[in-house]
């Protein structure tokens, strides 16, 4: 069974990252130097985030249809999503496994993997703080 | 040595190999379907008088040559790709035969692949991204019938899922992978790199020793990874300076392209590291051929990832005992040896040994360190570079 029952949970705790994530003085900028916009799209339940990281830019993110014309996309199961951000993925064995598929110029985003890492513990206490233990520990 | 997690392997390319193949070129690629070929090639490799003797094996075995495309440069791109694309539609061909190294191997793959889906080449870009059933979840839908004749002994684009395209509008190289860009068929018949020149049989053989040893040290080694890699490294210790220096020793040529064959095939499924990230960046931004860039930084990275630990240094020491190099002792003392030891073949083999000889510059470091960082065969790699390392790096493969 997917671990979120519908796109709103995914727009309040993946998409509430992200948010957070492009608004963070330390993070954001290391992000922006990709320069790219990025959308990932996920399956099961059907979702979308769309990231703006682009230097000079504000950090846009928006959840479902988005203006922001994506130079690079992600296409993963939400599930995959949240065990990433759970620091449970291997990102090169997702690949691999086809569990990521990735359109575009995936270097662009690839030099990111290395930096998200201080984001997973964050996310697993951004979910304890929403009340969803029940996430936080899968 | 540990039991991994997850590890998958697939050669989808039938590959025969030996001597007098290119006269059953027809007969083998009829079994893949093709009827109407459209030979993809170079104007160097068409003066040597091989692409007629392909075409002489193609139509013996009752098949057409729908055209020759002789258009592909060295450092080939987008527009040569739908060139070649819309030459074979022009000429009503139905399948699709690269006849040459790595440039025009990719090429041809570019070619098939626009020509069965359309759309731009930079469409494509991306890992699994080209049309597949069920919604983008089933089996990837085929590409025209693909075969491929190498003529150099290196990049194993003839048996890898890969295709390396530049773009100029961009300024970058831009991969595609995905299953239908392996080739059907590879022919590797030592008779298709008699002509090849002796500093371009030593660059491609590093390259292929790279694979190698890339494809036994990364996090995505696999006990069938290091089957076809241990062994291609085993071959190349035996015939790459052999090659060189003799073209006229059928037997050490004919070894080396089975040697890059076995080598590829780890690499094709993950298994690199960051000497390739290093050699890229120096190719898209200086035009540095991708096995000189490859023999240069692969010392300097051996002795950065023989400290990822105890299986790795144990893996680097598989690598140097094939090479005939003194193995004994801690990880520094194995990296070193090794790495010592790429750099002597190297100069054996008389390719440089300095980016900077390349016309790399210092102050083009930080950029190249940038690029590295978001290289695919970064992640993979044993150590997980910063970018600083990266900067390191480069400065002392300067």
């Amino acid at each position: 069974m997917a671990y979120f029952k519908d796109a709103q949970e995914v727009y309040d705790t993946i998409g509430k990252l992200m948010q957070d994530a492009a608004t963070d003085d330390e993070l954001a900028p290391k992000f922006r130097k990709a320069n790219t916009i990025v959308r990932y799209e996920y399956r099961d339940p059907e979702s979308a985030i769309t990231v703006r990281l682009q230097e000079g830019q504000p950090g846009d993110v928006d959840f479902g249809a988005s203006d922001m014309e994506p130079e690079v996309t992600m296409t993963m199961e939400a599930d995959t999503a949240h065990r990433f951000w759970l620091g449970g993925v291997n990102v090169t064995v997702a690949l691999a496994r086809g569990q990521i598929k990735a359109s575009g110029p995936v270097s662009k985003i690839l030099k990111l993997v290395p930096l998200a890492k201080p984001l997973f513990p964050r996310y697993k206490a951004q979910l304890e703080a929403q009340g969803r233990t029940d996430l936080a520990g899968v | 040595m540990s039991f991994k997690d997850f590890f998958q392997y697939a050669v989808p390319t039938r590959v025969i190999a030996g001597r007098g193949l290119l006269e059953g070129t027809g007969f083998e690629f009829a079994k893949e379907g093709a009827t109407r070929v459209m030979l993809v090639t170079d104007e160097v490799i068409r003066g040597t008088g091989l692409v007629d003797k392909v075409t002489a094996g193609v139509e013996d075995g009752g098949l057409e040559v729908a055209g020759v495309f002789d258009g592909v440069p060295q450092d080939s791109d987008t527009e040569v790709v739908v060139a070649c694309a819309n030459a074979a539609r022009d000429a009503g061909a139905d399948s699709f035969l690269a006849v040459g190294g790595g440039s025009v191997i990719d090429t041809t793959k570019g070619a098939d692949m626009i020509f069965t889906h359309g759309g731009a080449v930079a469409d494509w870009e991306g890992v699994w991204s080209l049309p597949r059933e069920r919604d983008g979840l089933g089996r990837p839908r085929p590409l025209a019938p693909l075969a491929a004749i190498p003529t150099t002994a290196g990049t194993g684009s003839e048996a890898s899922p890969v295709a390396v395209i530049k773009d100029r509008e961009r300024g970058i190289k831009f991969f595609i992978l995905d299953w239908p860009l392996s080739p059907d068929l590879a022919i590797l018949d030592p008779e298709a790199t008699a002509t090849l020149p002796p500093q371009i049989a030593a660059a491609t053989g590093m390259d292929a020793l790279t694979h190698a040893v890339e494809g036994v040290t990364s996090t995505e080694w696999s006990p069938h990874a290091d089957a076809f890699a241990l062994h291609a490294i085993r071959l190349i210790h035996a015939n790459l300076e052999r090659a060189v220096a003799d073209p006229g020793d059928e037997d050490a040529r004919g070894n080396m392209l089975v040697a890059a064959n076995l080598a590829i095939a780890p690499t094709g499924l993950g298994a690199t590291g960051i000497t390739h990230s290093m050699s890229h960046p120096c190719g898209a931004r200086y035009g540095v051929p991708h096995g000189v860039a490859n023999a240069i930084n692969l010392p300097w990275v051996i002795e950065f990832n023989v400290q990822a630990g105890d299986e790795y240094a144990d893996r680097f020491r598989a690598a140097a005992e094939l090479l005939g190099v003194d193995a004994a002792g801690d990880a520094t003392t194995i990296g070193g040896a090794l790495a010592d030891h790429v750099r002597g073949l190297s100069s054996r083999l008389g390719l440089p040994s300095r980016l900077s000889e390349m016309g790399v510059p210092e102050e083009g470091i930080p950029q190249l360190a940038a690029d590295a960082m978001g290289e695919g065969s970064t992640l993979p790699n044993p150590r997980e570079p910063t970018e600083e390392d990266f900067v390191e790096l480069f400065r002392r493969a300067l």
